[in-house]
């Protein structure tokens, strides 16, 4: 009962985590861009959550119905305003100008909502599902049951619409994909403001889930990272698959040994994962790599 | 100067680039001469101090800011130290260790400031003492309370609190101690973050339990990245201690209470470190009826009868929209307190001789009276505090109590 209770947790919260990291891993796939500041926009759209709530009252997850479509606009913006204006292929300047950006958000947020912990709890915050012996948090529940659709979503998406499967191809073979007519600048602000709006859904959860304040972003982007990492930097399976890893390593450890190793049983993982295949779970070798 | 440098460099640079600068900038400073005492005295006495105002401890850094800046208005209302103005440099460290040393030995050795005041968490004051101790200059921390700090055979480093980590929980375990035998804790839970301020109070408290022989059913030390504590909360219900004691700093907190209310267990004592002393962000994080019958222990509390107390509450709601002042703004404040009686009782900016007069002197803060021994940690008491009906009452000693009311055993989860 013990274990089936840990391996309950484990999944439920390894489906919020797939959810916060699945925006990450969609514009790594296609623009081959590090998103450092993913983990402060995910912040900022859990701020924006916890204002909607307290002054409407209205169910924060829920509220991700708006607030999906404010960081879809200013995934665009980020994308038009910043990315485009860095040196192409170059990673150094994306992942230091994303990073700067990071800082900005949490500057911001700090100057205008103030440095404080914040969390949106609404009624069922603290309670559980009873199923025969088991407890199961209602906020994780309701957080798993957004992870499904829009991870579900996405994957529907990128896999039956021309749309996603102009990201796809761009994702693969951006040479080839241009020439049978796909937009490759497009496409890659599609991606990127896609990738952002998650953080919508991602960030509502987050601000019911935990408790956070503008410097949380560091925790949040190191945990995604390694995640992605896992499953393949570009794959989102492999960030599903990552996210489970991450939250099963998290409730097991605890269970039956201590939380001091699951990080460190967690980052073994991934080294060991690395050390077999170079490109994570589900990642694909680079053309570059295949000559190598 | 040159002395100075080469040891600077040996013992602390080479692990840092940003460190590095601060080489540089030691070098440049190295052709002024140290400016004269005795000209100064109709220019300001600057004091400096590097706090973390942005990242992981911004919280409290910018509440020491606050508390100082209050106290710097407070000193220079009534005429200043010494007859001179008080003027604060103060620079912004991101949390990090290598800048907090970079900018105390900028502060120190080119800035050249008069007085130096402590940043904020043991982390930061740990390398930051240092700095100060290697140039000779005191050091009045408000925070950093880790018992590591303390045992550097440090000269010039003072502890602006009632007491070290380990001893911040011993007014609780004297309470326990004054309760009829029946009703004392049989059994105890004592999961603690891996903090160095924390995890101390919580391995003292079971230790000194443990001799009462109260049973320990249950202990974990979890990181500080933590965030889903489901496991351990399911973990401590399966053995149903009467007694959960957490080294909670914030988030941990919020977090434990949360998922013992989702596994729907109740224990008969919840006592937590920090968490529940940062009152409305904690009642609203848990909500406001779980915080009934929740123990802690704290350096301060805003309704203390303590000389200055009600003037500084005051000022602070009067410049921050009415807000009542965090912990760690009356810690600054007490240690502004802390130099200023060292200052007045020398006479003169002499930082060898403020440090024996503070040895062999007992401070009156806003947190009470404050008293080192040689190492420069302090001898007085934390307040036991407890949540009762949405506000905070001070229930032990029962000199600083606001109240004769205990909530025990804590009610049901609402």
């Amino acid at each position: 009962m013990q274990f089936l209770q840990a391996v309950i947790i484990g999944l439920l919260i390894g489906g919020v985590y797939a959810l916060m990291a699945s925006g990450l891993t969609l514009i790594f796939g296609v623009l081959r861009v590090i998103n450092i500041a993913h983990g402060a926009l995910l912040v900022l759209a859990a701020t924006m959550t916890w204002l909607l709530w307290r002054e409407t009252g209205v169910d924060p997850i829920l509220a991700a119905v708006a607030t999906t479509p404010v960081m879809l606009g200013l995934g665009w913006l980020i994308h038009r305003g910043v990315i485009t204006r860095l040196p192409q292929g170059s990673p150094a300047m994306t992942v230091l100008a994303t990073f700067g950006l990071a800082l900005i958000i949490e500057g911001v947020l700090n100057v205008t909502v103030g440095n404080i912990f914040r969390s949106a709890t609404p009624d069922y915050f603290a309670q559980s599902f009873r199923v025969g012996g088991l407890a199961l948090p209602k906020p994780h529940v309701y957080g798993f049951a957004a992870a499904v659709v829009v991870l579900g979503g996405l994957y529907l998406v990128l896999t039956r619409t021309w749309t996603g499967r102009a990201i796809r191809a761009t994702a693969q073979n951006p040479a080839g994909a241009a020439l049978v007519g796909v937009s490759g600048a497009g496409t890659a602000a599609l991606a990127f403001a896609i990738g952002t709006a998650t953080t919508g859904v991602g960030g509502s959860v987050l601000s019911v889930l935990y408790p956070f304040y503008p410097a949380s972003h560091y925790d949040w982007i190191a945990r995604l990272l390694g995640i992605i990492v896992l499953g393949g930097l570009g794959s989102l399976p492999g960030a599903l698959v990552g996210a489970v890893v991450l939250g099963l390593a998290e409730t097991l450890t605890a269970t039956y040994g201590s939380l001091q190793w699951s990080t460190l049983v967690f980052y073994i993982v991934i080294m060991v994962v690395l050390l077999v295949r170079p490109q994570g779970l589900f990642g694909t070798r680079l053309r570059e790599d295949a000559l190598a | 100067m040159a002395a100075l440098r080469t040891r600077t460099r040996t013992s602390v640079l080479p692990r840092t680039a940003a460190a590095l600068t601060a080489t540089v900038l030691l070098a440049t400073a190295c052709g002024t001469p140290p400016s004269e005492q005795g000209a100064d005295s109709g220019r300001p006495i600057t004091i400096g101090m590097s706090l973390p105002l942005t990242g992981d401890f911004s919280q409290p850094g910018r509440e020491a800011k606050r508390g100082y800046e209050i106290w710097r208005d407070m000193v220079n209302a009534k005429g200043g130290l010494l007859g001179r103005k008080v003027q604060l440099r103060i620079t912004d460290d991101a949390s990090n260790q290598d800048t907090v040393v970079a900018d105390y030995t900028r502060l120190i050795t080119q800035e050249k400031v008069d007085l130096v005041l402590g940043t904020f968490s043991s982390l930061l004051n740990y390398a930051a003492s240092a700095v100060a101790e290697k140039n000779k200059m005191l050091y009045v921390e408000p925070a950093g309370g880790a018992e590591n700090i303390f045992n550097r055979g440090f000269q010039y480093l003072f502890y602006a609190q009632p007491a070290t980590a380990s001893h911040q929980a011993d007014v609780f375990v004297e309470w326990i101690d004054s309760l009829p035998p029946d009703q004392r804790p049989k059994t105890a839970a004592f999961p603690t973050q891996d903090d160095p301020f924390t995890r101390p109070v919580i391995e003292t408290m079971q230790r000194e339990l443990e001799k009462r022989g109260v049973k320990t059913v249950y202990e974990t030390v979890y990181p500080p990245d933590t965030t889903n504590f489901q496991t351990i909360a399911g973990a401590m219900a399966d053995k149903k201690p009467d007694l959960i004691a957490q080294g909670a700093v914030f988030e941990d907190g919020v977090g434990l209470v949360r998922s013992l209310k989702q596994l729907d267990y109740n224990p008969k004592l919840l006592f937590q470190v920090s968490a529940p002393s940062n009152s409305f962000q904690y009642a609203k994080g848990v909500g406001e009826k779980n915080t009934e019958g929740v123990f802690y222990t704290v350096s301060w509390n805003e309704r203390a009868k303590t000389p200055l107390n009600a003037e500084f509450v005051a000022e602070y709601g009067k410049r921050f929209d009415g807000a009542t002042p965090a912990e760690d703004a009356a810690d600054a404040f007490a240690a502004g307190q802390v130099l200023q009686a060292a200052v007045q009782g020398v006479g003169k900016l002499d930082q060898k001789a403020m440090a024996d007069w503070l040895r062999s002197h007992s401070v009156q803060t806003i947190l009470g009276p404050l008293r080192w021994d040689k190492r420069g940690a302090p001898q007085a008491k934390f307040v036991l505090a407890q949540w009762q009906n949405g506000r905070v009452e001070i229930i032990a000693p029962k000199d600083r109590a606001t109240t004769t009311r205990v909530v025990n055993p804590k009610p049901d989860w609402q």
